[in-house]
């Protein structure tokens, strides 16, 4: 039943090579990458196949999909590797973890085992890879493969650049497609088309963990700066909750500017306003925490922090991002003006009540206020502060 | 499903599992190099469900001689030891006996995840680790780490991140041997990609992210750093902040009811992943009457004494192999 049947490859060898690009799909806005410890390296995300169609996938109901048509054609019934003797896959006699291969998926990778254990450089493995790349993108040891023809053959370099960008747009939480990119670039010595394939996979998923890291790779190496503060500004404006564009306006700036006074105070002030937008979103808040951070004087330094923080408390918002921040202020300020502790330790206490969902003191109030008083009369005030706050 | 208490379908992930150690739908080929993985996921997952006893003697025996058939033997040469360790899958394995260009040996590298998840399957089947080849082991953690302390995955080339350095601590703990990590530069990297927001990215300036922290914490821990190199208590020990019945609520909407396993979110579809992951979550919380995992090593923490007791018999006598 199962014999030679005519299957369609979405962006198969044969003829459809060039710039023709496969569907852009659609990622999910979501930071995961799936941490692959899990996966090796490997690994789109299984749940995101199912939803959608990959090169190689169950080839049954694709004969009707409308694509352009071509036909594809076993590699055992290729003229063009008549010379080449398939080498079948060794799985041992008790195999585990099996993967119901589909025909053409054997077949293809019969024949790439045969090249390479030729040790075949040459115009038709390229294709060949090209091949067993579509039907599984995360196989590192194909584009390891590939990597070593385009050098031996001295390939066009663009050309693997576009390559490149249908499989990243295809796969965009795949590492390999990322690594091959990042390695052709180098070759390239050019980096200029990077931020642009980089915004391309954001308009999908502002948050995709590879795209941002390959951008600060670019930006890094080819020292491409100018104008990424206001991509991020743009981004920001788009969704102010996006805290990888959060994480990449910190990047951008230790990179350039640097965190001077001016800086501070300037970051300090956008910061202000979209928290203002969003008071219950973490990321403005911990970006807030990491501006200050750099200024010398502390936390309490900065401006009208504090005012700013109890007008907001004194309106009757009680965001735990906004009280814990109000804590921070304040143990900033009792870390550096010792003097000040009495009376900030009784405010701490007030306010514990409100901030209790956030931080658990101690149950009673008597015992707060003994641990407040050992943390007032220690030496290592902060570190009492701590333990009493995560105790 | 909506609404109310979701119950734990035990068996059925029992179930799940056992399918995953046969054969997995070709929707999964994307694993076809890191079979070694959801082999892992899939054993200690059995584990923590207390279901290994569904697997005989024989089949168990099966298993372990499937994992050392993954190993690279090299020889004595160090470049090959380089390219050492254990595969994820037989993809390339059939063209060493077919050549013996150096192309084949380059490319049919071992990979560092697939050998820290051989090792961890071998200690949960309850293997002795005899016929792990440590010194060529060591050689390729040793060649993968790269000069700023991160790790790469393989010889033949990747990207470098905290997920490898992972995989390189934990396989150095179990074979008590950090002779092949600069834990120094290690130390230092994984500090460098502490960001703004208390947490670890991948590399330096990247968004802290669960995973990576995750990574370069248990790496800390494995190196014996920790407590050196972070405040424990701002990062861990804290356990208690959780809401552990909304958590569990959520791990248990993700459960497929019919096949079993847990997926990434409710109504979508199981992996071995996310089964596996999702299990050892409630194990930490205590909950469903998992066995208790080993956080570090993500094993069972029986299994995690049959380790320790094999580190106790090489200490005895140091010319038996751990």
């Amino acid at each position: 039943m199962n014999t030679v049947r005519e299957v369609e490859i979405p962006t198969g060898s044969m003829k459809a090579r060039g710039p023709e690009v496969a569907p852009v799909t659609s990622g999910r806005a979501d930071v995961s990458f799936e941490v692959s410890l899990s996966m090796g390296s490997t690994a789109n995300n299984i749940t995101e196949e199912n939803t959608r169609r990959t090169p190689g996938e169950e080839q049954d109901d694709s004969l009707d999909d409308g694509s352009d048509g071509e036909t594809w054609v076993f590699y055992r019934e290729r003229k063009e590797w008549a010379d080449i003797t398939p080498v079948p896959q060794d799985d041992g006699p008790h195999a585990v973890v099996k993967i119901a291969y589909t025909e053409a998926f054997s077949d293809v990778y019969d024949y790439l085992r045969a090249v390479v254990a030729k040790g075949e450089l040459s115009e038709r493995a390229l294709y060949l890879t090209e091949d067993a790349i579509n039907m599984n993108a995360a196989n590192y040891t194909v584009w390891q493969y590939r990597r070593k023809i385009l050098r031996h053959l001295g390939s066009e370099l663009e050309q693997e650049l576009n390559f490149c960008r249908e499989m990243i747009e295809m796969n965009p939480k795949n590492y390999q497609v990322w690594h091959h990119r990042r390695v052709i670039v180098e070759w390239l010595g050019d980096g200029s088309k990077e931020l642009k394939l980089t915004e391309i996979i954001f308009s999908q998923d502002a948050k995709n963990y590879h795209a941002w890291e390959h951008r600060q790779w670019a930006l890094k190496t080819f020292k491409l700066y100018d104008g990424e503060l206001d991509y991020v500004d743009r981004l920001l404006e788009e969704d102010v909750r996006n805290n990888s564009a959060w994480n990449q306006r910190h990047f951008t700036i230790s990179q350039t500017t640097g965190f001077t006074k001016e800086v501070i105070q300037r970051e300090v002030e956008y910061t202000k306003a979209a928290i203002t937008k969003v008071v219950d979103n973490e990321s403005p808040w911990s970006y807030l925490r990491g501006v200050v951070q750099h200024c010398e004087g502390g936390l309490a330094s900065v401006g009208d922090l504090w005012e700013w923080c109890q007008k907001m408390y004194d309106e009757g918002q009680c965001s735990p991002h906004l009280l814990t921040f109000m804590l921070d202020l304040m143990e900033d300020r009792m870390e550096r003006q010792p003097d000040l502790r009495p009376s900030l330790l009784k405010r701490c206490l007030e306010e514990a009540d409100a901030v209790g969902y956030v931080i658990s003191l101690p149950p009673s109030r008597g015992q707060q206020t003994v641990a407040l008083e050992m943390a007032m009369n220690s030496d290592n005030f902060t570190g009492v502060l701590t333990y009493i706050i995560n105790s | 499903m909506s609404g109310g208490e979701y119950p734990f379908l035990r068996a059925r992930h029992v179930k799940y599992f056992r399918r995953c150690l046969q054969v997995l739908p070709f929707t999964s080929v994307t694993f076809d190099t890191s079979r070694m993985a959801v082999l892992y996921f899939a054993l200690s997952g059995l584990d923590l469900l207390d279901g290994l006893s569904e697997l005989d003697i024989k089949e168990r025996q099966h298993i372990i001689n499937w994992i050392y058939s993954l190993q690279i033997l090299p020889g004595n040469d160090r470049d090959e030891q380089a390219c050492a360790g254990f595969r994820g899958g037989t993809t390339l394995a059939s063209c060493r006996g077919k050549s013996s260009c150096d192309a084949v040996s380059q490319l049919d590298c071992g990979h560092i995840t697939m050998t820290y998840t051989a090792l961890a399957s071998l200690i949960i089947l309850g293997d002795d680790l005899s016929r792990v080849e440590r010194p060529a082991v060591m050689a390729h953690v040793a060649a993968l780490q790269c000069p700023d302390g991160s790790f790469f995955s393989t010889r033949g080339g990747s990207e470098n991140d905290m997920r490898f350095m992972y995989c390189a601590a934990a396989i150095c703990y179990i074979l008590q041997d950090f002779s092949a990590i600069n834990t120094t530069s290690a130390t230092k990297y994984i500090l460098n990609s502490m960001s703004y927001e208390g947490a670890m990215g991948q590399g330096t300036h990247l968004e802290a992210h669960g995973g990576s922290s995750y990574c370069a914490i248990a790496t800390l821990h494995l190196l014996g750093k920790l407590d050196s190199s972070l405040s424990r208590t701002q990062i861990l020990g804290a356990l208690d902040y959780l809401d552990t019945t909304a958590l569990r609520q959520f791990v248990l909407s993700t459960q497929d009811p019919i096949t079993g396993g847990l997926a990434k979110y409710p109504n979508s579809n199981p992996d071995g992943l996310h089964t596996y992951l999702g299990i050892s979550g409630l194990s930490l919380l205590r909950k469903d009457d998992l066995k208790p995992v080993d956080p570090a090593l993500n094993i069972s923490q029986q299994a995690l004494s049959h380790l320790h007791q094999l580190h106790k018999n090489i200490s005895k006598n140091p010319t038996v192999p751990c």
